[in-house]
C-alpha cells in the first residue's frame, strides 16, 4: 500500500557531471577560435591574400614590370562612346582614343591621323581602320569655348557624320581589371606583387623580432636580479624613444641595397623590444611555479627549462602579440616607402604604390585605392584574428 | 620622501637618455661615407667650411663628439644644413616648428575631447546601435593608414568638393585636413581602449560596492568608473601626444605643410645627414621630455604608483 | 519582535544567450529585527544572488522574475533603481568578499567615507569627517584621524575589510548584508570581523544577514540559519536546531564534510559526492536528488515541500513525509508548513 515512489532508489548517483571529450589547451583554443566570427573571416582573408601574393604574379599574364606605354593611365571603368556596331571609343584622361570590345577588352591604341590635325580648331583625326581608312575626329575646340558658352562637354566624337557629345556607355575593364598605371604596367598584377613584397617585410620582420624578443626576454626574465634589470634597461632606453625615427635613421645608414633587405633589418632592429617585455613579464610568472622547480630539482639545465617547459607554456601572449606585429609591420614599410625609404622600383609594395599613385591622385584615383584597399583589407584581417585569438588564447579570459 | 628622489632620478635618467641618443646619432652619421663628419665623399665646398669651423673636421673623433655635443647642448645648435646652402638647421627647425605643432597640438585636443567621451558612450552602450557605430568607425580609423585618409580627404572633400583648400595653412580651413588624417588613427585607438578600459572597470568590484553604498548612477560612472578607466587611456596619450606633436611627417609631405615633418621628410630624400641628425635628436628630446611630462601628470590619477615602486 | 525584512516567494533569473539561468527559484525567509542570519550554501547555490536581488543590484542580462522583498513594512522590489539608491548604503548597506577588489583603488578611505555618508546625511564636510573617523574608530582602525587619508592599497586586507564596514555602517543602516565578509582573510583577521559584525549589531541596533559557505563562521555568529542549494532553500531553523539535528541530506552532507574539533573518535571527512547542479537545465524535481545518498523516485519528479519540524525549524526533503522509509536521521510525518 506504501507508495511506490518513496523507495530509495537503486542506482543512488546519477553521473552528474556530463562527460566532456577532455581537450587540449590549443583544441580548446582552436575550437573558441572558430566560434569567433570575425577572427575566421580574418583567416579567410588573410588565406586569399597570401594566395593571390605567392600565384597572382604568376597566373597574371603581365609581370609587375613590364611597362607598356601605349596603354597608360586606363581605369578600371571605361566610358565609351559607341559609334558603331562593335566599335567602341575611349577617350583616356591623357587624350589617347582606345577601341574598345563590347565586352570591354581594350583592342588598340588608335593612331593620329597626324597629316589632318587641325591644332588651330582642335581637330584630331583617328584612324579606327587602315585598311579602309575609316576614322573619327575628336573636336576639342569644346573645351577652350567650355565657360564661354556654357556648354558641358569637354569634346565631341564624329564618326562618319554623327557626333556623340557624351559617352554612350560605361564597361568594366577586362584586359587591365585594376587599370593601368603611368608607365602602362597592369595595377592587378602590381599590387599582388606588392602583396607578395608587403608580407615578405612583415613576416620576416615579425619572425626575427619574435626570435630576438623571446630569447631576450626568457633570459631577462628567467635570470632575474642584475642581468634582468641590466637587460630591461636596455629595453627601456629603446623604448623611450620614438621608434620610427630610428627605423628612418637606420634605413639611411645601411649601405643602400635594393631596399628590401633594409627595411627588413630595419623593422627587426626595433620592434622586438615590446615582445620582449611580455615574454619576460610571462617567464617572471612562470618560474614561480611548481612544475619549473621541479625540472630544477631533478637537474634539467637552465636552457632546456626555458625552451622545453617556459616558453611553450607562454606561447598564448606570444601568439597574440604576434599576430598584431604582422599589420604594424605591414603599416610600417607602407609608412617608409611613402616617405621614399622603400623597396626600389621596379620592385613595387603596397606603400610605394600608394606613394607613386599620389602626384596623379586627383586624374587617377583608382591607382591609389587599391593599394590602400590592400593595405586596411590586410590591417582589418590581421586585426580581426588578432582579437578571435587574443579572447581564444588569453588565459585570464577563460571561464571557470 | 620617496617620490621626490623617484623624481629626480626619472629626470637624470631622462637626461641621459636624451646625451645616449645624441651619441649613437652622432657615431651613425658618422660611419657613414659622405656622412657629415666625413670627407670621402664630394660635399659642397661651403657646407664642408662650415662644419669644418663648427666641429674642425679634421680633428680626431672624440673632439669632433665633444664639440659636436658643447653646441648641442649647451648653445642648441644643429649645425648647417647639409643640402640647403647657407641655411641652419635651427632655422629650419624654427620655421617648421609652429605649423607642425599647431597641428599636432590640435589633433590631441580632438582626440581627448572626442575619443574619450566616444569610449565611454560606447561601453556604457554595449552592444547598442551607437556602440556599433563608433567601433566600426574606429576600427576603420586603425586599419587605413593615415596617408591614405589625407589622400581620401584631398580627393573628396578638397578636389571634388572644394570644401577645404589642398594644401597649406594660409586658410584657417586648411587645418581641417591634416588634423583629421593625423588623429584619425589615434582617436579610433583612444576610443576602443577607453570603451574597453570601461567595459573592464564597470565588472570591477568596487564599482558594484559604491551601487551598494547608494552612491547615484552618474557618480558612480562620472566619478569611480571614469578615473579608473582613464588609467591605461593616459598611459597611451602620453607618447602619443609626443608622437603628434612631432611626427606628423606623411601628413605634412601630403598637404605640403611647411613643418618640421617635412624638412624631415625632405631631408632624407636629401640624404641632408645634418638635418636628419639634428631632427632625430630633437624629437627624441622632444618625446622623452613630454612622456617624462605625462608619467609626472599619472602619479595624480593612479594613488598606486605615486610611491615609485614601479 | 517585528520583522526588517520578509522575502517572499523570489525567483530571480540571468538571461544569457544560451539560456535562461534560474539562479534563484521560490526562495521565501524573514529576518527579525536585531537578529543575525546566516545563509550557508556552495557556490553557485544562489545565496549571492538572492542578496543583490534585496539590494536591486542585478544587472542586465539578470532581473527579478516574481516575488517581492519587504523591507521595514514597505516593498522594495518594485522601486526604480534612482529610488533604490536612496536605500542603499543609508537603510540596507552590504559588503562584499574581497576587501582587496571591493575598495576604490584610486580614492582615498576619507573620500569613499564622506561622499556616502553626505550623499544620504544633510551634514557639513566637517561633520561628515568626524562621523566617517568615528565610525573607523569603532571598527577598530587604530589613529583613524590619520589613516584616513590612506589610498586602500596602503591598507592590509582585514584593515580594507573593517574600512568597507565602517562605510557601510557610516549611516546606521537599519540592515547589513554581508556576502562572504571574511572568505578572503586570514583566519585570525575572520575572528576579528565577526566580533566586530557581533558587536556592531548590538551597538547600533543594525539587524545582519551573513552569506557564507563556511559553516563555523555561521555556528560563531548567527541565531538564525537558511541553507540554499541549487538556488532553492532546503533547510531553514535556528542555528541550534540545524546544528543539533539537521533534517536534510544536503545539510547533513555539508557537516558532515567540514572537520570538528572536539570529536571523540577518529573518522574520516566525507564529501558530498558530484557537483552542483547546472542551473541553466535544472534537474527535475529536487536539485538535490543526484547527490543524494537518501534520493528516492518522487525527488526525481518533484520538489518536496517545507515540512515542518519545530516551531522555527523547517526543512524540504521527501524524507519527512509519512510514507518515506524510516530512518535514525529524519523525523518522518512532518506537517507540511503553512507558509
Amino acid at each position: 500500500m506504501a507508495d511506490n515512489r518513496f523507495r530509495f532508489l537503486e542506482s543512488k548517483f546519477e553521473d552528474a557531471e556530463v562527460s566532456r571529450p577532455s581537450l587540449t589547451y590549443w583544441q580548446d583554443a582552436w575550437r573558441r577560435l572558430k566560434k569567433h566570427k570575425p577572427a575566421m573571416f580574418g583567416v579567410v582573408v588573410i588565406a586569399i591574400i597570401v594566395f593571390f601574393g605567392v600565384f597572382g604574379p604568376m597566373l597574371s599574364k603581365y609581370s609587375y614590370s613590364d611597362q607598356n606605354n601605349d596603354f597608360k593611365n586606363l581605369p578600371p571603368r571605361l566610358e565609351i562612346f559607341t559609334v558603331a556596331d562593335g566599335i567602341n571609343l575611349h577617350l583616356s584622361e591623357d587624350y589617347n582614343m582606345f577601341l574598345v570590345s563590347d565586352k570591354g577588352e581594350i583592342l588598340k591604341r588608335l593612331d593620329q591621323n597626324k597629316k589632318k590635325k587641325d591644332v588651330v580648331n582642335k581637330l584630331y583625326y583617328y584612324v579606327i581602320d587602315d585598311a579602309t581608312g575609316e576614322e573619327v575626329i575628336l573636336d576639342f575646340s569644346y573645351n577652350l569655348l567650355k565657360d564661354k558658352q556654357g556648354y558641358d562637354y569637354d569634346f565631341t566624337i564624329e564618326h562618319k557624320g554623327v557626333v556623340f557629345k557624351y559617352p554612350t556607355g560605361k564597361v568594366f575593364n577586362k584586359t587591365n581589371i585594376f587599370g593601368t598605371d603611368d608607365l602602362g604596367r597592369d595595377i592587378l598584377t602590381r599590387v599582388m606583387y606588392g602583396a607578395r613584397i608587403s608580407l615578405l617585410v612583415a613576416v620576416i620582420a615579425t619572425v626575427v623580432n619574435l626570435l630576438i624578443g623571446v630569447v631576450y626576454g626568457s633570459v631577462s626574465g628567467y635570470e632575474g636580479g642584475k642581468v634582468d634589470e641590466a637587460m630591461m634597461r636596455v629595453v627601456d632606453i629603446i623604448n623611450s624613444i620614438p621608434l620610427m625615427l630610428y627605423v628612418i635613421l637606420l634605413m639611411v645608414w645601411i649601405p643602400k641595397s635594393d631596399g628590401l633587405g633594409n627595411i627588413i633589418i630595419a623593422l627587426s632592429s626595433v620592434y622586438w623590444v615590446s615582445m620582449a617585455r611580455l615574454v619576460r613579464g610571462q617567464m617572471l610568472s612562470l618560474k614561480e611555479q611548481e612544475f619549473v622547480l621541479a625540472a630544477r630539482v631533478i637537474g634539467v639545465p637552465k636552457i632546456k627549462i626555458i625552451f622545453r617547459h617556459l616558453i611553450p607554456n607562454a606561447m598564448g601572449p606570444i601568439i597574440v602579440s604576434m599576430t598584431m606585429m604582422i599589420p604594424t609591420a605591414v603599416f610600417t614599410e607602407a609608412f617608409l616607402s611613402f616617405v621614399g625609404l622603400g623597396v626600389s622600383a621596379p620592385q613595387a609594395s603596397w606603400g610605394t604604390l600608394a606613394n607613386n599613385a599620389l602626384p596623379g591622385l586627383i586624374t587617377y584615383p583608382y591607382q591609389l585605392f587599391f593599394p590602400a584597399l590592400a593595405i586596411a583589407i590586410t590591417m582589418l584581417a590581421f586585426n580581426f584574428l588578432g582579437d578571435g585569438l587574443r579572447d581564444a588564447l588569453d588565459p585570464r579570459l577563460r571561464k571557470g | 620622501m620617496g617620490s621626490i628622489s623617484y623624481y629626480v632620478r626619472r629626470v637624470v635618467s631622462s637626461l641621459l637618455t636624451i646625451v645616449l641618443i645624441a651619441t649613437v646619432t652622432f657615431l651613425m652619421m658618422h660611419s657613414i661615407p659622405g656622412g657629415p663628419f666625413s670627407r670621402e665623399k664630394a660635399v659642397p665646398a661651403e657646407i664642408l667650411k662650415s662644419l669644418n669651423e663648427k666641429y674642425n673636421l679634421d680633428a680626431p673623433l672624440h673632439e669632433q663628439y665633444v664639440d659636436y655635443m658643447y653646441r648641442l647642448f649647451i648653445k642648441f645648435d644643429f649645425g648647417p644644413s647639409f643640402s640647403i646652402i647657407g641655411t641652419s638647421v635651427n632655422q629650419l627647425i624654427d620655421s617648421g616648428k609652429d605649423a607642425s605643432l599647431k597641428i599636432g597640438l590640435y589633433a590631441s585636443i580632438v582626440i581627448i575631447l572626442l575619443g574619450i567621451p566616444l569610449g565611454i558612450i560606447s561601453a556604457l552602450k554595449q552592444n547598442k546601435p551607437i556602440d556599433y557605430a563608433v567601433m566600426f568607425m574606429a576600427t576603420l580609423g586603425v586599419t587605413i593608414p593615415s596617408f591614405v585618409v589625407a589622400t581620401l580627404i584631398i580627393y573628396f572633400f578638397a578636389g571634388k568638393l572644394g570644401w577645404i583648400p589642398t594644401f597649406g595653412l594660409e586658410d584657417p580651413r586648411g587645418y581641417i585636413g591634416p588634423v583629421v588624417a593625423l588623429a584619425g588613427y589615434s582617436l579610433s585607438f583612444v576610443s576602443r581602449l577607453t570603451r574597453s578600459s570601461m567595459l573592464e572597470v564597470l565588472r570591477q568590484d568596487y564599482i558594484r560596492t559604491a551601487r551598494a553604498n547608494g552612491i547615484s548612477e552618474f557618480k558612480v560612472i562620472a566619478k569611480h568608473a571614469v578615473k579608473n578607466a582613464l588609467i591605461p587611456v593616459v598611459t597611451y596619450i602620453g607618447p602619443m601626444i609626443a608622437a603628434l606633436l612631432t611626427g606628423s611627417f606623411v601628413v605634412e609631405k601630403i598637404f605640403a605643410i611647411p613643418g618640421m615633418g617635412r624638412y624631415f621628410v625632405v631631408s632624407v630624400g636629401n640624404r641632408d645627414y645634418t638635418t636628419i641628425m639634428g631632427m632625430t635628436i630633437l624629437y627624441s628630446a622632444f618625446y622623452i621630455v613630454t612622456i617624462l611630462l605625462v608619467d609626472i601628470a599619472y602619479g595624480f590619477i593612479d594613488p598606486r604608483i605615486r610611491l615609485g615602486k614601479e | 519582535m517585528s520583522k526588517i525584512l520578509e522575502v517572499k516567494n523570489l525567483n530571480t533569473s540571468f538571461f544569457t544567450h544560451l539560456g535562461e539561468v534560474k539562479a534563484v527559484r521560490g526562495n521565501t525567509f524573514s529576518l527579525e529585527k536585531g537578529d543575525i542570519l546566516g545563509i550557508v550554501g556552495e557556490s553557485g547555490s544562489g545565496k549571492s544572488v538572492t542578496a543583490l536581488s534585496i539590494m536591486g543590484l542585478i544587472e542586465h542580462p539578470g532581473r527579478i522574475v516574481s516575488g517581492e522583498v519587504v523591507f521595514n513594512g514597505e516593498v522594495i522590489s518594485t522601486k526604480s533603481n534612482k529610488e533604490m539608491s536612496s536605500i542603499r548604503g543609508s537603510e540596507i548597506s552590504m559588503i562584499f568578499q574581497d576587501p582587496m577588489t571591493s575598495l576604490n583603488p584610486v580614492f582615498t578611505i576619507e573620500n569613499l567615507m564622506m561622499e556616502v555618508i553626505m550623499r544620504h546625511q544633510k551634514v557639513s564636510k566637517s561633520k561628515a569627517r568626524e562621523i566617517a573617523i568615528e565610525k573607523l574608530r569603532m571598527v577598530g582602525i587604530p589613529e583613524p584621524e590619520k589613516r584616513i587619508k590612506s589610498y586602500p592599497h596602503e591598507f592590509s586586507g582585514g584593515m580594507r575589510q573593517r574600512a568597507m564596514i565602517a562605510t557601510a555602517l557610516s549611516c546606521n543602516p537599519k540592515l547589513l548584508i554581508a556576502d562572504e565578509p571574511t572568505t578572503a582573510l586570514d583566519v585570525t583577521i575572520q575572528a576579528q570581523i565577526l566580533e566586530i559584525l557581533r558587536k556592531l549589531a548590538t551597538e547600533i541596533d543594525t539587524s545582519i544577514m551573513i552569506i557564507t559557505h563556511d559553516l563555523g563562521v555561521i555556528a560563531e555568529t548567527c541565531k538564525n540559519l537558511i541553507v540554499m542549494y541549487g538556488g532553492m532553500i532546503m533547510e531553514k531553523g535556528t542555528v541550534d536546531e540545524i546544528f543539533h539535528s539537521p533534517q536534510h541530506p544536503y545539510t547533513l552532507g555539508l557537516m558532515n564534510s567540514v572537520p570538528k574539533l572536539h570529536q571523540k573518535e577518529k573518522s574520516r571527512l566525507i564529501p558530498i559526492p558530484g557537483s552542483p547542479p547546472d542551473l541553466m537545465n535544472p534537474p527535475k524535481g529536487c536539485p538535490f536528488s543526484p547527490r543524494c545518498p537518501y534520493a528516492m523516485s518522487i525527488c526525481r519528479e518533484e520538489m518536496a515541500p517545507a515540512y515542518r519540524i519545530g516551531p522555527t525549524h523547517t526543512s524540504a526533503c521527501w524524507m519527512l513525509h509519512q510514507d518515506a522509509p524510516q530512518t535514525e536521521v529524519f523525523k518522518k510525518g512532518c506537517e507540511v508548513d503553512a507558509g
